[in-house]
């Protein structure tokens, strides 16, 4: 201790600060800073949004209000097509009345996930379960989601739907039905009426499990666009399952689509747009909802 | 260096009574039952709790867990804030409940980690990936990161090095802790030198957990603050009014805790009433502040009267949570009022302190619920039906289970090691 205190003092306080020094620490304090800046903006800008590049694909969706007449015809393909459990809406249809009688007016409004740009969902997800991809769409691993059902809460939309039981136990069918054992005998046991196996794959370059619901307890599950069906070239289940062509999927970033035509030459709106969430779906067709719609025949589907 | 007259551990360290053993054996059933309801969660799901999805589901997706999670997480405020102060600004009057105070933080904590991991649906998950794919810009980073591991590092660090003394004092005293004492001194002398640098490295510790203090109180603010889409969530306020909330629960707590201590363990010259009148002050003064806080935010919303924010309002006046919202509020101004006639009179009486340390606890705790619940269920953005939330018997008994582990956590440290500086044993009274 004698030894060390008995050193003289290399630079003390009072020693001036050469023009070397200054650039030496200055020069380190720059470097810092940038290096700071340039992580931070690595972790912070990736919720962000991709400015529109043509011949890269984005997806989005165009749903055409003036169409839609309520048919939930959507939400029903969506649930046959991604196996999802009781009580959840992946696809979901408001059925609205405006107005009062005799003036109102009954109208509808689909809601699937709005693939925001700038996704609540994917800023706040602590372990990156819910991500955003390439193609624009807003992903969940099913495979890392913790089940801290951040995204669902911080989700202006509510399109979010947790796994409160085991899914094997919370599907429409049950196995010891006689419609289940009719089911089984008439596919030979070959596919299980609840199964869809497409959903068990890997996607996208990053390859991770994103499609289609039903698959652990305690994770969070949305409306993934069927990225198991746009992989392959084909449409959303609830795009290609509409009557009345209603739901419109397409690259957005492509002029000659017909949902770029349709947001050219039609007016229209997304979803609380005030809320900065970008959302990549778009209505046209009819104006946005107004403060005063009731819900009617609304649904309330608890586990 | 001498332990005192009888050479004895003080404190009743190392003394089980019946009274005791008769609490140990309560907190044990209460734990089982909670053990048995996460069971139960477990194997069900977390369809065995009252939350549901919000929306089409009708529920609310957080309930009591996260509230809880953030009343364990601010009520260790109280322990790393008295630490610092003492440290700081020389409130050397409170050094007598100052180890209370730290022990009460960091069982606050692991209370804290526990009820997240509690709350999740896949806790192993969460365990292994939280780490692994951390990601900074989620609001709950800093609740891992910053509250459950710094935070709680920085305090055992603070408690470890503040009970090097007494551990060296206590391990001359043979007996079966004496290995446990012998580890926690490690070698501790009380040379002038170790002294000196020890009073250094607390003080340093003391001066970064300060700004560590704001800001992981303010983090948990963030997580509800900084949400657009949750209307009753999004404002500037949220993460300052976290702190000071936190502030108030707990100094409350510590309190309750101080004169349960002193009760049961015979302090009362060693915890003097100039300790409760300072800790009733800041408890008076912090509560009134958070009342504040509360009448500007309902302001900010209320006077524009913009659609959702005022429906959420509205939810909490007269609708579904009226005697939620008004509960709290009546709690805390009667907590207030209780503190401010003593303050006035100049006279204090014990009893009366502790009560609204219990008020303020119970407010706080109805606090948390009335943020984290009503925007969930009435402040969808689109107009679904509006939810409800109603919890079971398994969160029910997983949080008193929880109470039960901290307190069992706390009584075993007292049963261990001196509560409270040896010194103030030969010295007796409260300096």
């Amino acid at each position: 201790m004698a030894k060390v205190a008995s050193e003289p003092k290399a630079k003390g306080y009072g020693t001036q600060l050469s023009r070397r020094d200054f650039l030496r620490v200055g020069g380190t304090a720059a470097a810092l800073g940038t290096a700071g800046f340039l992580v931070a903006d690595r972790f912070i800008g990736d919720a962000k949004a991709e400015a529109p590049t043509p011949g890269k694909v984005r997806y989005g969706m165009v749903i055409d209000l003036e169409r839609c007449f309520g048919c939930r015809t959507c939400m029903e393909a969506c649930k046959v097509e991604n196996n999802t459990t009781r009580a959840v809406f992946w696809m979901y249809v408001f059925r609205f009345e405006e107005g009062r009688y005799p003036d109102m007016q009954v109208r509808y409004l689909p809601r699937p996930c709005m693939h925001c740009d700038n996704a609540p969902c994917v800023k706040v997800c602590p372990v990156g379960a819910r991500y955003k991809r390439e193609d624009g769409l807003t992903a969940t691993d099913w495979d890392r989601c913790i089940g801290c059902r951040y995204c669902q809460v911080s989700c202006p939309y509510s399109v979010n739907y947790f796994n409160w039981k085991d899914p094997k136990k919370n599907q429409y069918l049950d196995w010891k039905t006689p419609e289940a054992v009719e089911v089984r005998q008439a596919t030979k046991g070959v596919i299980p009426p609840y199964k869809n196996p497409d959903l068990e794959e890997r996607y996208g370059k990053e390859k991770r499990y994103i499609a289609g619901s039903g698959h652990v307890k305690g994770v969070m599950e949305k409306c993934t666009f069927c990225v198991h069906r746009v992989e392959k070239g084909l449409m959303p289940a609830c795009v290609s399952s509409c009557p009345v062509g209603a739901l419109i999927f397409g690259n957005l970033n492509d002029p000659e689509t017909e949902a770029s035509r349709l947001l050219r030459q039609k007016r229209f709106f997304r979803l609380e747009e005030g809320l900065g969430t970008e959302p990549r779906v778009y209505y046209v067709g009819s104006p946005p909802p107004g403060a005063s719609v009731r819900q009617i025949e609304g649904i309330v589907g608890r586990v | 260096m001498d332990i005192g007259t009888a050479n004895r551990i003080p404190y009743g360290v190392g003394k089980w009574g019946a009274g005791w053993q008769v609490l140990v054996l309560i907190l044990l059933a209460i734990i089982a039952l909670g053990l048995y309801a996460y069971g139960q969660q477990l194997e069900i799901g977390e369809a065995a709790t009252g939350m549901r999805d919000i929306g089409t589901g009708g529920g609310a997706a957080w309930g009591l867990y996260i509230a809880f999670l953030v009343y364990f997480v601010g009520v260790s405020f109280a322990g790393i804030a008295i630490a610092s102060m003492i440290r700081l600004l020389d409130l050397e009057h409170l050094k007598p409940v100052a180890r209370m105070a730290e022990v009460l933080t960091i069982v606050a904590l692991i209370l804290g980690a526990l009820s997240i991991l509690v709350d999740v649906g896949q806790p192993l998950r969460a365990l292994l990936y939280l780490p692994r794919y951390a990601r900074p810009q989620s609001p709950f980073f800093g609740t891992f990161s910053l509250v459950v591991s710094g935070y709680l590092f920085a305090s055992l660090i603070y408690l470890y090095l503040d009970g090097r003394k007494d551990a060296a004092l206590c391990a001359q005293v043979p007996g079966r802790l004496q290995w446990f004492h012998r580890l926690w001194a490690a070698g501790y002398r009380d040379t002038p030198e170790e002294k000196e640098r020890h009073r250094h490295t607390s003080w340093w510790l003391a001066l970064a957990i300060m700004p560590l203090l704001v800001l992981a109180h303010s983090t948990l603010g963030f997580v509800f603050g900084i949400q657009p889409g949750r209307p009753g969530w999004f404002s500037a306020l949220q993460a300052p009014a976290f702190v000071v909330l936190a502030g108030v629960s707990g100094i409350g707590l510590l309190i309750v805790i101080a004169a349960a201590l002193r009760q049961v363990l015979g302090l009362k010259d060693q915890i003097g009433m100039p300790v409760f009148h300072w800790l009733g002050s800041l408890l008076g003064v912090m509560t009134l502040i958070y009342l504040y806080f509360m009448a500007v935010e309902r302001l900010t919303v209320d006077y524009s009267g913009a659609g959702l924010e005022k429906s959420v309002s509205e939810v909490m006046y007269t609708g579904t949570y009226a005697w939620l919202f008004w509960g709290t509020v009546g709690l805390f101004v009667l907590a207030v009022l209780v503190l401010a006639v003593q303050f006035a009179r100049r006279r204090w009486s014990l009893p009366l302190i502790v009560l609204s340390g219990v008020l303020v606890n119970l407010a706080a705790i109805g606090k948390r619920d009335v943020i984290v619940v009503p925007s969930q269920t009435h402040g969808t953005v689109l107009p679904y039906a509006p939810g409800v939330y109603i919890p079971t018997w398994v969160e029910l008994a997983i949080i008193a289970g929880l109470f039960a582990l901290g307190t069992l956590v706390y009584v075993r440290f007292i049963k261990v090691f001196p509560i409270m500086e040896v010194s103030y044993t030969t010295k007796g009274g409260a300096e």
